[in-house]
């Protein structure tokens, strides 16, 4: 297991090299400049920013400078938020992030599992019905519909919620519930089919053969074999919702990554971009090697 | 709709605004620090004052630093840590007295010293400072921004510790103006010196403003606290600033409505509507200096060489369906360059502002075929236009009428932001493109500028000689009646060689809390928090409605 880690993290290395270059040369080559802007500025105004971020230079030239930047951990200044670097906006943005994907995971994961359960043990009566056709309707709402619906009701007419921004608790109950209905939904649905299929495996009519109380077969045998497939969606699945959900950020005014992720792609913030990029390739990475080994332990077929 | 759905909800309902009752401010009222929240567009890229741009980002600067000059109510210049000036009989020689009580947020005095070194700073093309241009006028500014001499060759001296002196290359009548600009602000040598580009950040930042920073968290809030050394730190009442950047205005009207803003940054243009009717008293619409228009290259064909095209596209465009139809928030078709918001100057208009629909479509039509286009020849080209915003819909709506009434096929093109900003600024590709500009000082020259072919803003690629003459020695001629006519003879020339196409005048739509007190709207949509109040209903309950509908600026 040790040789395992070891050999994947080092595997990562090229990985992370890979796409740090393709995303370098990708957003240099995107038309328009991180100086645009809409009061333009005078030719020797110009000239004097390009010399003093370097753009004046070979491309080559520049990569070299912020590969030597990057391997003492520094991702630099950032073009737009000219006062703060890349690292301390990084810093900012993923706390936020982490908190709102953290708990909307928590609550897909605590409401999706045993409603997926339920609905496969009721299968084909009313609570599997009322639990799919639920999970039908928060995959198919987007957060752009439910988050402005919330804060309508929840904050406009009703005062009971405060309709954005950062502050106490209640300012992350909206956000949460409308990242993670959709996160529910599919755990719902994805605990739901494996369950069914396991349930009708042979181990588990061996299981129940034995003598085995349903509790017993459920918990202990059933359990741990249908989860496996929601496992495998947590890797990327958390990597995504922990990075931040650009639409929400956006709705409720959340200074989480994924908005600045995002607002850097438009400005051409170059810095920015390939520090964020950088970072969520390091937590996909990093969250798909944990879901690899947690495999391993939970499936006694797979080793490694 | 929107009564029905209070009802299911269960509310009272506020009497005049429909909406649960939000109409008690942030704090105040029991002993807590008095706070204005604002929206504020988008999040400030630097409070630099050297390095910022954009109105977000000198709204919070407006509180957090003061010129030699500030702008008051009606957007005239009143003084700030000048207390007075004197400007020599040459016009050259301007000579600041400033206040003895003037202090930064440390207790150190603001000295005649900070400003040389500040005013040096603008212009070092080292810290390349995006309006250093602004301070032109000013001795060696020019050679020192293309770097050829020293910043301390600059023309501004300090006679003595609270006597600033500043000469000008050439007599300039907007100068004191271009002193109220964020860019003309003093900074504190000392924390930038110590502290580089986070000399900006909380508990690095010292400020001579009404307020200091308190915290700055990007994307979410900028709070500001009272500088209690700032000289007239005893009238100003309110104690704490919040500026929320809310790009999204549907986001930033929700948070309004649930009571977790005080001032709103814009207004969604589809509720423009709804919220005259729900609450007029809040809502203000502010007829600003600046312009939408549509460019039209004149460095290349089809509108080189061709005045008569340019003319029959303005003159094709019905402006008053555009404001009245679509835009629906009081803009004004635009007939001149220079907004009407502009004090002590009447702009030049086309004449046939006042025509008939069809008089001047027929004029249109006879323009357009005299410049050789007919059906069997249609006019043929591309409308660029960015991403978000109006860009969108007025090309559509412009190139229906330009279809309608002379049988032209534009095609609206998308570019995404930055896209669009290097296409137009190359200017190799564009044909038809959208534009704006706010003026950044009140005064024509900041609208005539940047038509000059010298000048980096000079999108369509006009080169008109005497344009430039007019518009250059109109910027060195006192004002007076000469001045005026060589303004009009500027801008005459320009809406006569047409190489851009006016099409409104901007108009900034806010909600303010009826508790907020002092608000006025302002042509150039300036605003310090240290002329407001914030006055519970409780203590002035009625009374507090009606002052403020007093000082709307609806229409």
């Amino acid at each position: 297991m040790l040789s395992y880690t070891i050999k994947r993290l080092l595997g990562a290395i090229p990985t992370v090299f890979i796409l740090l270059t393709l995303t370098f040369l990708l957003v240099h080559l995107a038309p328009g400049s991180p100086l645009d802007s809409d009061r333009p500025m005078p030719a020797q105004i110009r000239a004097n920013l390009e010399a003093k971020y370097h753009l004046d230079e070979p491309l080559y030239e520049q990569y070299g400078h912020y590969l030597l930047n990057v391997a003492q951990f520094d991702f630099g200044a950032s073009f737009q938020y000219k006062d703060t670097s890349v690292n301390d906006l990084i810093a900012t943005g993923f706390p936020v992030s982490l908190a709102v994907g953290g708990f909307a995971l928590l609550l897909a994961l605590v409401f999706g599992i045993p409603l997926g359960m339920l609905a496969a043990v009721r299968q084909n009566r009313f609570a599997d019905y009322a639990a799919m056709s639920g999970s039908l309707v928060g995959i198919s709402v987007p957060n752009f519909v439910l988050g402005p619906l919330m804060i309508l009701v929840l904050a406009v007419y009703n005062n009971w919620l405060p309709a954005g921004g950062l502050g106490g608790w209640q300012n992350y109950v909206m956000p949460v519930i409308a990242l993670s209905v959709m996160y529910m939904a599919y755990v719902t649905r994805l605990m739901r089919a494996s369950t069914i299929e396991v349930l009708r495996s042979p181990f588990i009519r061996t299981a129940r053969a034995k003598g085995l109380s349903e509790a017993r077969v459920f918990f202990v045998h059933v359990l741990p074999a249908a989860i496996l497939p929601v496992i495998s969606f947590l890797g990327p699945g958390a990597a995504a919702i922990l990075t931040g959900s650009v639409v929400v950020e956006q709705i409720f005014g959340i200074p989480g990554l994924g908005r600045f992720f995002v607002t850097a792609a438009l400005n051409r913030d170059y810095t920015l971009v390939l520090g964020i990029t950088l970072f969520y390739g390091i937590i996909i990475i990093g969250f798909n090697l944990v879901v690899d080994i947690l495999y391993g332990w939970l499936d006694p077929r797979v080793t490694y | 709709m929107l009564c029905s759905a209070v009802i299911v909800a269960g509310c009272g309902g506020q009497e005049d605004d429909g909406f649960a009752n939000r109409l008690s401010p942030a704090s105040g009222a029991n002993g807590g620090p008095k706070t204005m929240r604002y929206g504020n567009g988008s999040e400030p890229g630097s409070l630099d004052p050297h390095k910022a741009s954009g109105v977000p980002a000198s709204n919070v600067l407006h509180d957090l630093y003061e010129g030699l000059v500030i702008t008051g109510d009606h957007a005239q210049i009143v003084p700030g840590v000048a207390k007075s000036w004197e400007i020599s009989d040459d016009r050259l020689t301007y000579t600041f007295h400033l206040r003895d009580d003037a202090k930064w947020s440390n207790g150190a005095p603001v000295t005649a010293q900070d400003f040389v070194y500040s005013l040096r700073r603008s212009v070092d093309p080292k810290v390349a400072s995006p309006y250093a241009d602004i301070h032109s006028p000013i001795v060696n500014a020019e050679p020192i921004i293309a770097g050829k001499k020293d910043p301390d060759t600059l023309g501004v001296k300090a006679l003595d510790p609270h006597t600033l002196q500043i000469r000008l290359k050439e007599p300039t009548p907007f100068f004191l103006k271009t002193l109220a600009h964020t860019s003309s602000d003093p900074v504190y040598k000392p924390a930038v010196k110590k502290w580089g580009d986070s000399f900006t950040q909380p508990g690095h930042a010292v400020t001579n403003g009404a307020y200091e920073m308190k915290t700055w968290r990007v994307n979410e809030r900028i709070t500001l606290k009272r500088n209690p050394y700032y000289w007239d730190n005893a009238h100003t009442r309110i104690d704490q600033v919040e500026y929320f950047p809310i790009d999204d205005p549907k986001s930033e009207l929700s948070r309004y409505q649930a009571g977790g803003l005080d001032w709103t940054y814009t207004m969604p243009p589809s509720e423009i509507g709804r919220i005259k009717k729900t609450i007029p008293g809040q809502y203000h619409a502010v007829p600003t200096l600046g312009i939408a228009y549509l460019g039209l290259n004149v460095r290349r064909a089809p509108f080189k060489n061709s005045p008569k095209l340019r003319m029959a596209l303005s003159m094709a465009l019905n402006r008053r369906v555009i404001t009245e139809k679509i835009l629906r928030g009081g803009e004004a078709p635009a007939y001149s360059l220079i907004p009407p918001a502009m004090n002590d100057y009447d702009p030049v208009e086309y004449q046939w502002k006042n025509w008939s629909d069809a008089k001047r479509e027929a004029m249109a039509r006879k323009l357009y075929h005299e410049a050789g286009y007919s059906d069997a020849h249609p006019l043929k080209a591309e409308y660029l236009y960015p991403s978000g915003g109006q860009g969108k819909v007025i090309g559509i709506v412009a190139a229906a009428m330009w279809r309608k009434v002379l049988g032209a096929d534009i095609t609206p093109v998308n570019q995404e932001w930055k896209v669009f900003l290097q296409t137009t600024r190359e200017g190799y590709e564009t044909q038809i493109f959208w534009g704006g500009w706010i003026g950044d000082y009140e005064d024509p020259n900041t609208f005539l500028s940047i038509f000059n072919s010298k000048a980096a803003l000079d999108y369509p690629g006009y080169d008109s000689a005497v344009y430039d003459a007019a518009q250059e020695a109109s910027s060195h001629t006192p004002n007076g009646p000469k001045r005026t006519a060589l303004l009009h003879k500027a801008e005459g020339t320009l809406l006569h060689d047409a190489p851009i196409i006016p099409v409104w005048f901007w108009t900034n739509h806010h909600l303010v809390k009826p508790y907020v007190k002092g608000f006025t709207g302002n042509a150039l949509d300036n605003y310090y928090t240290k002329n407001f109040d914030i006055v519970p209903a409780g203590s002035s309950d009625r009374r507090a409605a009606s002052d403020n509908k007093g000082a709307s600026h609806a229409p």
